[in-house]
């Protein structure tokens, strides 16, 4: 995720500088245009990326119906049905699980690392996370399926009794394994956001009379909540967009699950298995696009509430 | 109080979450290291693939240059804490590095461990990820090179010649897009583009310009940090004395930000090791024989990262296990290293810099 997002500067802020020079020359113009063509490509190939998958979306989604993509239950491309339900529900069920295990405590270290905690011991704990959450999200999800599973399984036949069906893969697996991915993460981002909470503000507070604690909760989270609510939006999205990891321990079943601990399917993971064996331009094809534009457009969405949520919390 | 106690109690816990994600990554690396570290006594033959030699070379050395390193920069820490440090031992620490290096290339690069520089294997036991290290690095030069100019231009562009808001707006709106889209619409991207439309087939200069993309983001934000936080003075210098802006630009500004672009770059580096979805799409999954370490770009072949995950769903090879675990612990350490190295580059920046230095002697 780009840390830097979120202390994206307003456009003509008084940080750009701009020279003004003397009489125009041809080397000067040359390289202004090339410049101008890097930032303009970066334009031109988003809204190229965009076109193209929403093109090849949009075929899907005229040919079989927004509504059966997004409310139906069954996902039988084989068959022509194209419910995609379950998809839809695995995504965010196990990016809110993700959320509720990994953001929290991930925020709640946050602030005790720039409230109480020493600045040495702060950035030790900063370059371990830094590294953590550079870990390839596959290392995740390989030692989630050789390690997690089994806990899993047995937390799901400590659940529902010793014969119960369960297999230690589903949305709890998916959640645990995202949790961890996005806690890294969220707290380095966390910590950026509470860090640029004015010193003078917190020494004022103090000045007043109020314990460390009550500066924390009363001050400094109140100032920079909206900072740690874009990390936290930062890791939902990670977490719903995540692929690979996820698809290790989610099972592939194409069904909504009876409980947590039964198999079932995201939408990353059923486009990844899916893509081997359809052909391009077919309608199963277009279908995997479609459910694509769907995350694009949740995580488009995450983007636009992120920079109003920055914006306000740069001023 | 019963503040102390929260406060303890959240210390408590904030401590072991840091050292839970510590103590998983050093198991890691111990599990993967018993297959990466069993160096061979006898010479392993040669499997008879192209360039396998300059692999071995290569791979050896940068094994020993790399191990040289790390133990000549924890000294070098250490030796600057303590203030024993001096330019002779500087310059003695560069030689040691740089001799470790070709020492290992040229005598142990027969005796590597036989995972890093053998062919993977679909249904035996045995298999190396040879090839797929070979590929990994070379999506990270590929990649950086195309990265490298238009980030760095868009940078420049962003930080001194931006003239139209509107325009300035929109580049910053599909940065900030290109950010969170998920890993998997690249793939899809470059699915579409590269191996449908332009009929390529999978191949590694479609991975790599979908990396591109992918780390653009990353590298025009810190890079336009960098630019910001040279000081207004150097520039108003430079203009005194006659230059134009982008004289300025190029040859003040980037050189005294060089060392934030290039911890960018290097951080770009780290995610380009960690991806694989975008890259299962583009550059497939699969190494061949033929072109297992061609410097062709346009032939398909899978990384390291790729491979753990295919040898995880897909596999069929009885030893599945230590396979992926000596894969996740390179990948691991490949990791830790570029972000070392990345912090290394850092504390170089500003008026503090070697790169100052050089400029002002």
């Amino acid at each position: 995720m780009n840390r830097s997002m979120a202390i994206a500067q307003a456009p003509g802020s008084t940080r750009e500088r701009h020279y003004v020079a003397g009489p125009p020359r041809v080397g000067e113009a040359v390289i202004k245009v090339a410049l101008v063509s890097c930032a303009g490509f970066v334009v031109a190939t988003t809204i190229a990326m965009l076109a193209f998958i929403a093109e090849t979306g949009v075929r899907g989604i005229i040919e079989v119906g927004i509504g059966q993509l997004l409310t139906g239950t069954r996902w039988k491309p084989e068959a022509g049905s194209f419910g995609g339900l379950a998809l839809i529900l695995g995504t965010f069920s196990t990016a809110a699980g993700a959320v509720v295990l990994g953001a929290a405590p991930a925020v709640l270290a946050a602030v005790w690392l720039t409230e109480f905690a020493a600045d040495s011991l702060r950035r030790g704990y900063r370059r371990v996370m830094e590294i953590a959450s550079a870990v390839p999200s596959v290392v995740y999800g390989w030692l989630a399926l050789v390690y997690l599973l089994p806990i899993m399984e047995g937390v799901g036949h400590a659940l529902y009794g010793a014969d119960a069906p369960v297999t230690g893969e589903g949305i709890a697996a998916g959640a645990v394994l995202l949790a961890i991915m996005i806690a890294p993460t969220v707290l380095l981002l966390s910590l950026d956001a509470l860090s640029r909470v004015p010193r003078p503000l917190r020494e004022a507070s103090a000045a007043l009379g109020a314990s460390p604690w009550q500066t924390a909760f009363n001050v400094s989270v109140p100032y920079g909540w909206r900072g740690v609510l874009v990390a936290v939006f930062f890791g939902f999205a990670r977490a719903a967009g995540e692929t690979m990891a996820v698809q290790m321990v989610i099972g592939g079943a194409r069904k909504l699950p009876q409980n947590l601990f039964r198999p079932t399917t995201t939408i990353s993971a059923q486009i990844v298995m899916d893509m081997q064996n359809a052909r391009p331009g077919t309608l199963e094809n277009n279908v995997l696009f479609s459910m694509a534009l769907v995350l694009l457009v949740f995580s488009v969405g995450v983007v636009l509430v992120t920079r109003a949520l920055a914006r306000q919390n740069a001023r | 109080m019963r503040e102390t106690v929260l406060k303890r109690c959240l210390g408590a816990g904030t401590i072991l979450l840091a050292c839970v994600y510590a103590a998983g990554l050093l198991f890691l690396v111990a599990r993967g290291a018993a297959k990466m570290a069993s160096f061979t006594l006898y010479a392993s033959p040669l499997a008879g693939v192209d360039n396998e030699q300059t692999m071995r070379f290569v791979v050896a050395g940068g094994l020993f240059a790399g191990g040289a390193w790390l133990g000549v920069s924890l000294l070098r820490v250490s030796g600057v804490h303590f203030r024993w440090w001096t330019r002779g031992a500087d310059r003695t620490a560069n030689l040691v590095v740089v001799g470790a290096g070709l020492g290992g290339a040229l005598f142990a690069r027969d005796h590597l461990p036989r995972f890093l520089v053998s062919l993977p294997t679909e249904t035996t036991a045995g298999g190396g990820v040879g090839p797929e290290l070979f590929n990994t690095i070379y999506f990270a030069v590929l990649s950086t090179a195309i990265t490298l100019p238009i980030g760095v231009g868009a940078a420049v562009y962003l930080a001194r010649f931006a003239r139209s808001p509107k325009f300035v707006g929109a580049v910053r709106l599909a940065l900030d897009t290109l950010s969170s889209l998920p890993s998997i619409v690249y793939g899809l991207f470059g699915f579409l583009v590269f191996v449908v439309q332009m009929k390529m087939g999978f191949s590694l200069f479609a991975g790599a310009v979908v990396l591109a993309l992918l780390n653009l983001p990353l590298v025009v934000g810190i890079a336009e940090e960098s630019l910001h936080s040279v000081p207004r003075e150097i520039e108003e210098a430079s203009l005194a004395l006659g230059a134009t802006p982008v004289q300025t630009a190029l040859r003040v500004t980037v050189p005294y930000a060089w060392p934030g672009i290039l911890s960018a770059l290097v951080l770009s580096i780290g995610r380009v090791f960690a991806e694989s979805a975008p890259l299962i799409m583009t550059a497939g999954t699969t190494v061949s024989r033929a072109t297992a370490y061609s410097l062709d770009p346009f032939r398909g072949g899978e990384t390291l990262a790729v491979h753990l995950w295919y040898v995880n769903s897909a596999g069929l090879a009885p030893d599945r296990a230590d396979v992926s675990a000596g894969t996740a612990a390179v990948l691991v350490a490949l990791v830790a290293l570029t972000n070392f190295i990345a912090s290394r580059f850092a504390q170089f920046g500003g008026a503090e810099g070697t790169r100052m230095k050089k400029v002002t002697r």
